[in-house]
């Protein structure tokens, strides 16, 4: 039956976990406090550790409008710094990536090493009056640590440790990712028209995996696919037990039972979604990182990371590729599907239209339960020191 | 008996490909391509400072592809694929392929009729220069375009 004016903006009838608000999505004010309170506060996956394996080796990357610049030093440690000179804040490093071993500022020429201390102030005289020496300029540090090569930093210097953070969030990882050295053979990123939340949610809510034919075919008419156990760990975490992905019931495809990553049995799916919004998948031989920057309430930058093993021989990085892009990269015949639902949810939520969104599933927390997401809004409104008030 | 190519019949096929692709007529897509047909997109990553493979078919593979797609979710709208070639191996040579190299830009249009840019790179070509009419031997789809979103599941 159809609903009147009244019946569609009166919250549904279920408990308060079972659904949230759609200004969750599309309030500014909301954004701007997730942005202070989440994204700033928590730790945040922003590149793997093969991306920058010499010393000088440096990304760049935003992160919730802030420049960052993650860089290995001499010492071979991983150091992030505020991409940002100490003099008057024109960036330092201006690629994407590269390799130095003294940051020098474009603008006035004002030098840095890769511990981030200013080695260098152009005709210093001229600051002797007012007393600034390169002691007082080194560039802003932010704390940096790594798990299983996964680099992760966090922009407040109180926070917990990371280790503290995830927990045993990596159990179902540690071998795939930890017992031969990875590496990162593709990257692609697209902004979306949707809210970061939106993006994640959709790596976490596994019940639209009806909505992919990859995905009904291989993995939901796969023995066992209902029967997995969700495993919600503290923070906001979770990761499914493992599945058996029948490759080969997608029309032309061919199971995958070699090249397998250390640990894993012919075909296994595993997953990971760390809070906030990063998520680790496993497709037997092929390894995806998501992890998004908010810009706006609808307007997400996704990032796509895909992983093989290092040195490996090239006709099996050809096999391992073949495999991440029939699911993923901007051809794959699952990611751009993703990308178009979420953007779809995103338009059906704009102010005047669905006001409530459901997770109510319960499955005895099997796959496609909705614990996990219940579970992520719990985290994410304990973040709130004044929860946003949701009508 | 071979038949020379020219410079028309090189220009001709690299837009007959476009135009069957913008319509989704495979089958005409595929009478331009040889048995042995070869496709690839790739990208080069300044960030992680690699070439990429997005995208490696053979025909056959192809021919899969196209036939999954009426079960994909996509786009609603119309790709347009507007290829310039540009350079053009010495045809008068006694080879048994040319290469060729076109500029391409492809723009989507959405369904209300609003149009952008989607991709811009270049197709890199291999085409018979010695069978009665020409065929393409390969194609690979170079992207200086790498922001896609949300991807496309019909090659470009």
């Amino acid at each position: 039956m159809s609903r009147s004016e009244t019946q569609w903006q009166n919250p549904p009838p279920l408990q308060s976990r079972e659904y949230v608000s759609s200004e969750i999505y599309n309030n500014e004010m909301i954004f701007a406090e997730e942005i202070e309170k989440i994204h700033r506060r928590t730790w945040k996956f922003v590149c793997h550790e093969s991306e920058i394996p010499l010393a000088g080796d440096y990304r760049t990357i935003d992160h919730t409008g802030v420049p960052l610049m993650v860089i290995r030093g001499e010492d071979g440690e991983i150091r992030t710094f505020i991409n940002a000179c100490s003099h008057r804040g024109a960036l330092v490093a201006r690629e994407l990536s590269g390799n130095a071993k003294k940051l020098v500022c474009f603008f006035h020429l004002w030098a840095y090493d890769t511990k981030g201390n200013c080695v260098e102030m152009t005709r210093p005289e001229g600051f002797a009056e007012c007393g600034l020496s390169k002691a007082d300029t080194g560039l802003r540090r932010v704390r940096t640590e790594t798990r299983l090569g996964l680099v992760f930093i966090n922009l407040d210097d109180k926070a917990m440790s990371l280790s503290d953070y995830l927990g045993d969030a990596l159990e179902w990882f540690e071998e795939p990712m930890g017992t031969v050295p990875l590496e990162v053979f593709h990257y692609n990123r697209g902004v979306q028209n949707a809210n970061w939340k939106q993006w994640h949610e959709t790596n976490m809510e596994l019940y639209h995996e009806w909505g992919h034919v990859v995905n009904r075919t291989t993995s939901v008419a796969a023995k066992g696919y209902h029967e997995r156990l969700w495993r919600i760990y503290p923070n906001g975490h979770g990761s499914l037990e493992p599945l058996r992905v029948q490759y080969k019931n997608y029309k032309g495809w061919e199971n995958r039972d070699d090249q397998l990553l250390p640990g894993l049995t012919p075909g296994e799916f595993r997953v990971l979604d760390i809070f906030p919004n990063t998520t680790i998948i496993i497709r037997a031989t092929t390894i995806r990182i998501d992890t998004s920057t908010p810009i706006a309430p609808g307007k997400t930058l996704v990032e796509h990371r895909g992983l093989g093993v290092l040195g490996e021989p090239e006709n099996v990085r050809a096999d391992r590729q073949k495999n991440h892009n029939q699911f993923w990269g901007p051809f794959g015949r699952n990611l751009s599907e993703d990308v178009i639902f979420v953007e779809a949810v995103n338009r059906g939520i704009a102010d005047g239209g669905m006001p409530y969104g459901l997770f109510c599933r319960h499955e005895n927390m099997m796959s496609q339960d909705d614990e996990i997401m219940r579970a992520y809004y719990e985290v994410w409104e304990s973040i709130w020191d004044v929860k946003p008030v949701i009508p | 008996m071979p038949v020379q190519l020219t410079n028309d019949d090189i220009r001709s096929l690299v837009y007959q490909t476009c135009q069957a692709l913008d319509d989704e007529n495979f089958d005409k897509y595929l009478s331009l391509c040889a048995p042995d047909y070869q496709y690839q997109i790739t990208a080069y990553s300044p960030e992680i400072r690699k070439e990429q493979t997005w995208l490696k078919h053979d025909r056959n593979e192809m021919v899969g592809l196209f036939k999954m797609l009426p079960q994909h979710v996509r786009m609603p709208g119309r790709f347009f694929r507007q290829a310039c070639v540009g350079s053009i191996g010495d045809l008068t040579k006694n080879t048994e392929a040319v290469h060729i190299t076109s500029s391409l830009v492809v723009a989507y249009t959405e369904p209300e009729g609003l149009s952008r840019l989607f991709a811009v790179g270049r197709y890199e070509d291999k085409i018979a220069a010695n069978g009665k009419s020409p065929v393409l031997l390969s194609r690979t789809v170079r992207l200086d375009t790498r922001d896609l979103s949300p991807g496309a599941h019909v090659p470009l």
